[in-house]
């Protein structure tokens, strides 16, 4: 039998390999921000991890940015080992353009736009009632 | 950048193709070469080893400025006992570390933008209120071929212009001094007020560490501090600097370097201003001083009698420095 890495990790370990988000520390504070690691399945979210890969900050900067770092080379590594990305982990790299475009994140478009246009319809109604009132 | 990188894959093509590597000292001669014509010329670039040679020759080497007291952390002093020989053997090696710190910063054609879209998905417009930054945290890539791209709210996926991908490359490896909004200092106003206190060499280096060679506020800042130099006559300043070599570049190619002359023949400086009409007269091969002293051969004092007459528009002054100069020279010998 040859032995590559995810022949090794499937054998020894059992459970298999994702690269998810796992929120980085600071259980205290008010602030999310994930880090976009290679971890065992069954570990905990937040616990030791294999490699990190990547960061994502959920909250924009001043400049309206949402910073997303990603190691593109060792995420190629991964997957070639036999990891599974979860299901953010491919929304996000679907907008960065290294995965096709994840079908939710389509699906997400289109019912934010439709809440918006109900909205816009509600406020105008009641814009337009206060007025004659 | 363009440019740049056709010179490499010129040097690169000649390494491949003779067997014995072509012993080129500048990169004109290399562009030279390709062109196929001798006659046909290529104006020096700065970084030409002719050029540098000039330029370093004419920024001094003054131990005392270069190696002047410097903010630093507080020790209390070592003392050495030497013999003459090991003094001789100390002195050198601090030139050979002078001349390291002596190296001039590269001067490089402004920066094109970037307007790469990479792809345009009309179908995600109004996903979000806030763009997506990508950067490609690989560690083996230099920093001017990584991948920094932006999905904006209209679903549009293009290429960070150079400005973002300045401050987003600072947040993920920084550089040391560098801050990723730029210091108050460089708006217009506040480099009058260093301008006034003399400090123009701090200010250099300061740009030096805060922006890239090719950015646009580099160019603006460097160009505002030569030109309050010229104007106030200040040239001491930046003497034994590595910035003098960009200011005399600067001056060379503005054609202005009458100041500069005259500043030089009033400190007895006669071989650099020499070497200084000298690459004046290669940087602008067609001009009246250069066709005059290439078909006269001229050397040493002729070429400035000829620079004088021709190019300056002071002409007066550097006569007179020229005769006063003539004057002590010959009262010294006799």
């Amino acid at each position: 039998i040859i032995l590559t890495a995810s022949f090794l990790l499937k054998t020894y370990h059992g459970g298999h390999i994702v690269i998810r988000l796992a929120m980085a520390g600071h259980k205290q504070s008010n602030r999310p921000f994930y880090r976009i690691v290679a971890a065992y399945n069954k570990r905990a979210r937040d616990s030791k991890y294999i490699e990190q890969l990547g960061s994502y900050d959920p909250l924009p900067n001043i400049y309206n940015e949402k910073l997303v770092s990603i190691n593109y080379d060792r995420i190629k590594y991964w997957m070639g080992c036999g990891a599974h990305p979860t299901k953010p982990v491919a929304k996000l790299l679907g907008l960065a353009g290294f995965f096709p475009l994840h079908p939710m994140t389509v699906t997400e478009t289109e019912r934010h736009r439709a809440l918006a246009e109900l909205a816009e319809e509600a406020a105008p109604q009641d814009g337009v009632k206060q007025q004659q009132l | 950048l363009s440019l740049m990188a056709l010179r490499l894959r010129l040097k690169n093509s000649f390494c491949h193709s003779f067997d014995a590597p072509v012993l080129t000292s500048s990169i004109s001669e290399v562009i030279n070469l390709f062109l196929g014509s001798p006659d046909a010329h290529v104006k020096p670039q700065f970084l030409d080893s002719e050029v540098q040679d000039i330029l370093t020759r004419i920024t001094g080497l003054n131990l005392e400025k270069v190696f002047r007291p410097i903010k630093q952390e507080l020790k209390p002093p070592k003392y050495k006992l030497m013999t003459d020989a090991q003094l001789e053997e100390a002195t050198q090696s601090a030139r050979e570390q002078a001349q390291r710190l002596l190296k001039m910063p590269p001067v490089l054609p402004e920066r094109k933008p970037i307007n790469d879209v990479l792809s345009e998905d009309k179908i995600l417009e109004g996903m979000d209120t806030a763009k997506y930054v990508f950067t490609d945290i690989t560690f083996n890539i230099p920093h001017r071929e990584r991948f920094i791209v932006i999905r904006e709210p209209t679903g549009t996926l293009r290429k960070a212009s150079w400005e973002e991908r300045d401050r987003i490359l600072q947040v993920y490896f920084p550089k040391e001094g560098r801050r990723l909004t730029a210091p108050p200092v460089f708006k217009e106003e506040n480099l009058k007020v260093v301008f006034g206190q003399d400090r123009h060499e701090d200010m250099l280096d300061l740009c030096q560490v805060q922006f890239e060679p090719d950015s646009s506020e580099y160019i603006r800042v460097h160009a505002a501090t030569y030109e309050d130099l010229e104007k106030m006559g200040k040239y001491d300043l930046l003497r034994s600097t590595r910035h003098f070599g960009g200011l005399v570049w600067y001056l060379v190619n503005a054609r202005r370097v009458d100041g500069l002359m005259i500043d030089m023949l009033q400190k007895d400086l006669l071989q650099d201003a020499v070497s200084l009409v000298g690459l004046f007269n290669k940087v602008h091969p067609h001009s009246e001083t250069a066709q005059e002293a290439s078909s006269q051969q001229a050397y040493g004092l002729d070429l400035l009698k000829i620079y004088a007459k021709r190019e300056s528009q002071r002409a007066g002054y550097v006569e007179l420095a020229l005769q006063a100069y003539e004057q002590t020279s010959a009262e010294s010998t006799v």
